[in-house]
């Protein structure tokens, strides 16, 4: 039997052909799919550190397989991939008004799809989802989302620390970055209490503009009429209706309130509306700078005009009175 | 919290600052069914750089008002405030024999 810690210290100093290892005999059950470590008569040279884990799933914070982290993770994809995000509180909504508004909420989106296919846009009304969250996971997936930056400072903190750098969103270095306090995203006071978001995949003031009208009607989004869509009027969605509130947004990063939203939503014909807009605006320009370099001269010639006009009457005058 | 008495409710509030959590909470504290059996709730909500404080205004079955400041308040001290008059209604209504 060979001893059970082999040392041989004399392999540290001369490299000696490398004895074929005593085959054990193991279960394959008990099998783990880390690497085994090298024999220690070969530690004199470079060693790969060991990797404890699958490449596909570094370690995480907290633990991976809990329904918060998952969330986390879900609402950080949700926050990364969603530019406008409109931010509800849902008050003791009933499933079945969940239900009415959502099916509300697709119909007027189809609408506009519909609309919108015409000039060749690509559909986004399956895109388009009210859901409830967490509040407070989606608060500190926000924080991650806001503050940590995978790649900043990885290269270089790499090369100082012997450790391994991990770059998701859910690694203890994303945790320790977003827990500063100090750090303020804007939304956080919105953060409390029952929350239900509308993220959409592009800015598409369209499809906002067709679930503001929805969601929360005011004089500038009017709802549908009753005759147009009696189904809207139902007393599901009604009384759905009234214990949601549209609290604020956050478009491209950055805080939006109830006004704000409307604002984003009353943007005429979307980016093309904008980019007419524009257009029209230069254009205007170049005529107002024309006529403004003319005025100079153009009022030198009323002046001279009109004094030589008014020598003529003087003259005329004169003439008489004699 | 006790909601039986309460018929009308107005809230105002700048969702924009911390202190109005206990006016939010304080309409996510209402049953479902609140609207359909009668209690007139009126929720206004501030623009976001307004300086105005929260506020919290209730009406009980028999007439008597209340105005709580609720930027102060935690939502447990809001719920305390209410449910000490409804339980004296409610005791009320038990000794009644309805």
């Amino acid at each position: 039997m060979p001893p059970r810690i082999r040392l041989c210290p004399r392999a540290l100093r001369v490299r000696k052909s490398q004895p074929p290892t005593p085959i054990t005999r193991s279960y394959a059950s008990l099998a783990t799919a880390t690497t085994p470590a090298p024999p220690i008569n070969q530690t004199n040279q470079f060693v790969p550190q060991i990797q404890r884990y699958p490449p596909t799933q570094p370690p995480s914070h907290k633990p991976p397989e809990t329904r918060k982290t998952q969330l986390h993770r879900q609402y950080q994809s949700l926050l990364r991939s969603s530019p406008l995000i409109l931010l509800f509180q849902h008050n003791n909504i009933l499933a079945v008004e969940w239900m009415s508004i959502r099916r509300e909420l697709t119909a007027a989106l189809r609408k506009v799809d519909a609309e919108l296919a015409q000039n060749g846009q690509p559909s986004l009304a399956d895109n388009i989802r009210l859901q409830v969250i967490q509040t407070g996971i989606f608060a500190s997936a926000l924080r991650v989302v806001e503050f940590f930056d995978p790649v900043k400072g990885t290269i270089a903190e790499q090369a100082e620390k012997e450790e391994e750098r991990f770059t998701h969103g859910v690694s203890r270095r994303a945790h320790e970055i977003a827990s500063n306090r100090k750090l303020k995203s804007g939304l956080e006071p919105l953060l409390s209490g029952p929350l239900a978001v509308v993220s959409f995949p592009t800015v598409s003031p369209q499809h906002l503009k067709a679930v503001l009208s929805i969601l929360s009607p005011s004089p500038e989004f009017p709802a549908p009429k009753r005759k147009v869509n009696p189904d809207y009027h139902s007393l599901e969605v009604q009384g759905g209706l009234q214990k949601l509130m549209l609290l604020g947004a956050r478009v491209e990063g950055k805080v939006f309130d109830m006004e704000g939203t409307k604002w984003v939503g009353s943007i005429e014909g979307g980016i093309d509306g904008l980019r007419a807009q524009l257009v029209h605006m230069l254009q205007g320009i170049g005529g107002s700078l024309a006529s403004a370099l003319e005025g100079a001269s153009r009022s030198l010639y009323f002046t001279v005009e009109s004094r030589r006009m008014d020598m003529e009457d003087k003259e005329k005058g004169d003439k008489k009175g004699e | 919290m006790i909601t039986r008495f309460l018929t009308d409710i107005r809230v105002q509030f700048n969702p924009f600052s911390p202190s109005s959590k206990s006016a939010r909470l304080f309409l996510s504290l209402l049953p479902p069914n609140a609207r359909a059996d009668g209690m007139k709730i009126e929720s206004k909500m501030l623009p976001r750089n307004s300086k105005e404080p929260a506020r919290l205004g209730i009406k009980f079955k028999d007439g008597k008002e209340l105005n709580l400041e609720v930027d102060k308040m935690r939502i447990t001290e809001v719920t305390e405030q209410v449910d000490r008059h409804s339980r004296i209604l409610a005791r009320q209504e038990e000794l009644a024999g309805n």
